[in-house]
Order: structure tokens, then C-alpha cells, then sequence
């Protein structure tokens, strides 16, 4: 009887969990995870963060085509020890939709990487230092739009001599 | 051994019921309770009473006796702009027989850009600076563009979210045009899914007279 209920139980509390979740904190966004990344003080490294459009939507791009429009911005701020000396978005894709069959969009959609390079000035300590920051977006899917929202971004640097 | 099993299953229906309201009160935190929510067809529209673009407070009860096209929309939204033109064409077709149709940005653009974005697209109804209050009231209006069909009695007939076709469109305008002036006892038991202020069918009567 334990044996069964044990599982059972699980599997309500899981169901139950997801039941709690709204649709709408979903994001349409995820970033995958960033491994330590090593710099050596006084140089510089570009560091690739990888995200994931889920299928059903797409986001604008950095530099969508209309001012109106939202653009994707990465946003980092690290310790004093390391500096954010140039973040590179890729170039989107120009598609349409069925919303605008004559306009075309300026977008991302699956996966993409925008690239931060990093530079530890000469003299910094070594150490492990924690960058955080946030990518703020505005998604659609095929016949909507949610409004812009922001997903958490960090990661370490191990700053070594 | 069965009573164990008993207390495990009612600790955990305990943490899921704690999960489910931990999330309603954190919603409720931050918005206060939301009035409109699940199947919105014969619930009594919120009133509000929003800023136009020109400056104007303009409330919705003040359109009582009137259907009103209640549209959600915003600049960063491309499907809205198909739709606004088709919502121009039905507020010249359908205003000298009372239709209104009001537009609410939900945007934080200045007004002048709204205006200009409205204007280009032949917007010729008035447009209203949404608040986090009306989405709230609205249910929580995150799904741009979403559309409330409201009958001359203040009962929301309609709601449809994202864009749909024109038919549709014309379809739901129709059923507003036509729909009965009072509110059908349907209505006044579907107040069930407004949660907070819920006006009984005596204060939609104080509403109505005080117009």
C-alpha cells in the first residue's frame, strides 16, 4: 500500500506544483546555464550566453526595424575586478508573420548567443567574482504579444594570475 | 500502515493547497485581487475611469445604454495594428447607431507617440492610457490584443485575446448591437466568477439610474 501511495502522492504534488504555476510566469526565454569562466588579469575574453526561444514565439531582435518595437537587451553588471568591455547580439531574422503577412520583422526565434566580451584589468586579484545582469525582451507568438519582460542572467569568473 | 498512508496523502494535498494560495497571495501582493476571471460572458464589465489622449477622464459607465468595443492594445504590438483599422471601419458603421468603440494603450510610450501610431493607423475613436489597475481588473490583461465585447447593459457578451479574423470581429459587434438592454438572470448568476467588488443586481440598478 505504501509502496503505491509513495509515488501516487508524488506524482499529485508535481501535478499540483505545475497546476500553481500561471501560464503567463512561463517565459517564453530561458538562458542556459554558464560554466566558470577563467580570465586571466590583464586580458580579455568574449564569453558566448546561449538562450532559447521556445517554439511558439519569437522575440525583436536588438535592433528590430521600428522604434516602437521592443529590442532585446543584455544587461551586465559585474564587480568592480571585471569589466563588460563590448557586448555583440546577432543579426536577427528578417521574417513575417501571419499578423503582417506586407511587414517584415526584425527577430529572433530558437536558439541564439550573444556575445560579452570580459576583461579583468592587470593587478586584479585573484578570485572567484559573480557577474550578474538580465535580458529584457518582448515576445509574440503567431497572434499576440505578451508585454516585455526581463529573465535573470549571472554567472563566475575565476580571475587567475 | 493504512493510517500512515492516509496522514502522507493529506500532507500532500496540505502543501499543494499551501503552493496554490503562496502563488494567489503573492499575485494579490502585488495587484490586489484580480475581479475578472475564468469564462467572462454575462459578467458585469469594471467600470473605470482612465486619461485619454487628450488629457480627458473618461469613464465607462458613462457609455451605459451603448455597446462598447473595449480594445486592449499596444505600440510593441504588431497584431493590434491589424485590427484598428478594422475597428475605425466598424466605428463608422456602426456609431450612428450607438456602437463606441474605445481603444486602451497599454503602453509606457509618451501620449504624443500613442497618438501618432493611432493616428497613422486611421484610429477615429478615443484611446485611453491603460493602468496596471484596469489589466488587473480586467483579468489580468497580459495577452495583447485582447477585446471585450460589451452589450448596452454593461454585460461583457464577448472576450476574444489575440488577433482573429475580421468575421469574427463583425460577428461579435453584431451580437453587442443587438444584444438585450437588461441583465439576462444568466448574467447575475455568472457573477460568481467576479471576485472582490461584485455588484449585486440591485447596485447594477443604482448604476443604471444614476446615469
Amino acid at each position: 500500500m505504501k509502496r503505491t501511495i509513495a509515488p501516487l502522492a508524488l506524482l499529485f504534488l508535481l501535478a499540483g506544483f505545475a497546476l500553481t504555476q500561471n501560464m503567463s510566469d512561463k517565459s517564453p526565454v530561458i538562458v542556459a546555464p554558464v560554466g566558470n569562466v577563467q580570465l586571466h588579469a590583464g586580458a580579455s575574453k568574449t564569453i558566448p550566453l546561449d538562450f532559447r526561444v521556445d517554439s511558439e514565439f519569437h522575440i525583436n531582435s536588438h535592433a528590430p526595424h521600428s522604434p516602437l518595437l521592443i529590442p532585446t537587451v543584455l544587461t551586465l553588471t559585474p564587480p568592480q575586478e571585471v569589466t563588460v568591455a563590448d557586448v555583440k547580439y546577432p543579426a536577427g531574422q528578417d521574417l513575417t508573420f501571419s499578423f503582417s503577412p506586407d511587414e517584415k520583422l526584425n527577430v529572433y526565434s530558437g536558439d541564439f548567443s550573444i556575445n560579452a566580451l570580459l576583461k579583468a584589468p592587470a593587478g586584479t586579484s585573484p578570485g572567484v567574482y559573480p557577474v550578474k545582469g538580465e535580458l529584457r525582451f518582448q515576445a509574440c507568438d503567431h497572434s499576440a504579444c505578451y508585454p516585455p519582460r526581463k529573465i535573470p542572467v549571472q554567472f563566475q569568473v575565476s580571475v587567475v594570475k | 500502515m493504512k493510517r500512515n498512508a492516509l496522514v502522507f496523502v493529506a500532507l500532500v494535498v496540505a502543501i499543494m493547497a499551501m503552493l496554490a494560495s503562496g502563488k494567489y497571495l503573492d499575485r494579490t501582493r502585488k495587484h490586489g485581487p484580480l475581479k475578472l476571471v475564468g469564462n467572462v460572458q454575462g459578467v458585469p464589465a469594471p467600470d473605470f475611469t482612465l486619461l485619454s489622449l487628450d488629457g480627458r477622464k473618461v469613464k465607462l459607465s458613462d457609455f451605459r445604454g451603448k455597446p462598447v468595443l473595449l480594445n486592449f492594445w499596444a505600440t510593441w504590438c504588431p497584431p493590434c495594428k491589424v485590427e484598428m483599422p478594422w475597428f475605425a471601419d466598424l466605428q463608422k458603421q456602426y456609431g450612428k447607431d450607438g456602437l463606441v468603440v474605445l481603444g486602451v494603450a497599454m503602453d509606457d510610450s509618451e501620449p504624443a507617440t500613442i497618438a501618432k501610431f493611432a493616428s497613422e493607423l486611421g484610429v477615429n475613436y478615443p484611446v485611453l492610457l491603460g493602468t496596471d489597475q484596469v489589466s488587473d481588473d480586467y483579468g489580468d490583461v497580459q495577452y495583447l490584443p485582447t477585446t471585450f465585447y460589451i452589450g448596452r447593459d454593461g454585460i461583457i457578451v464577448d472576450k476574444m485575446t489575440g488577433l482573429l479574423g475580421r468575421n469574427e470581429i463583425d460577428d461579435a459587434v453584431r451580437k453587442i448591437m443587438n444584444a438585450p438592454s437588461k441583465a439576462s438572470p444568466t448574467a447575475q448568476q455568472n457573477q460568481a466568477v467576479v471576485q472582490g467588488k461584485s455588484p449585486s443586481a440591485d447596485n447594477l440598478d443604482a448604476k443604471e439610474t444614476s446615469r
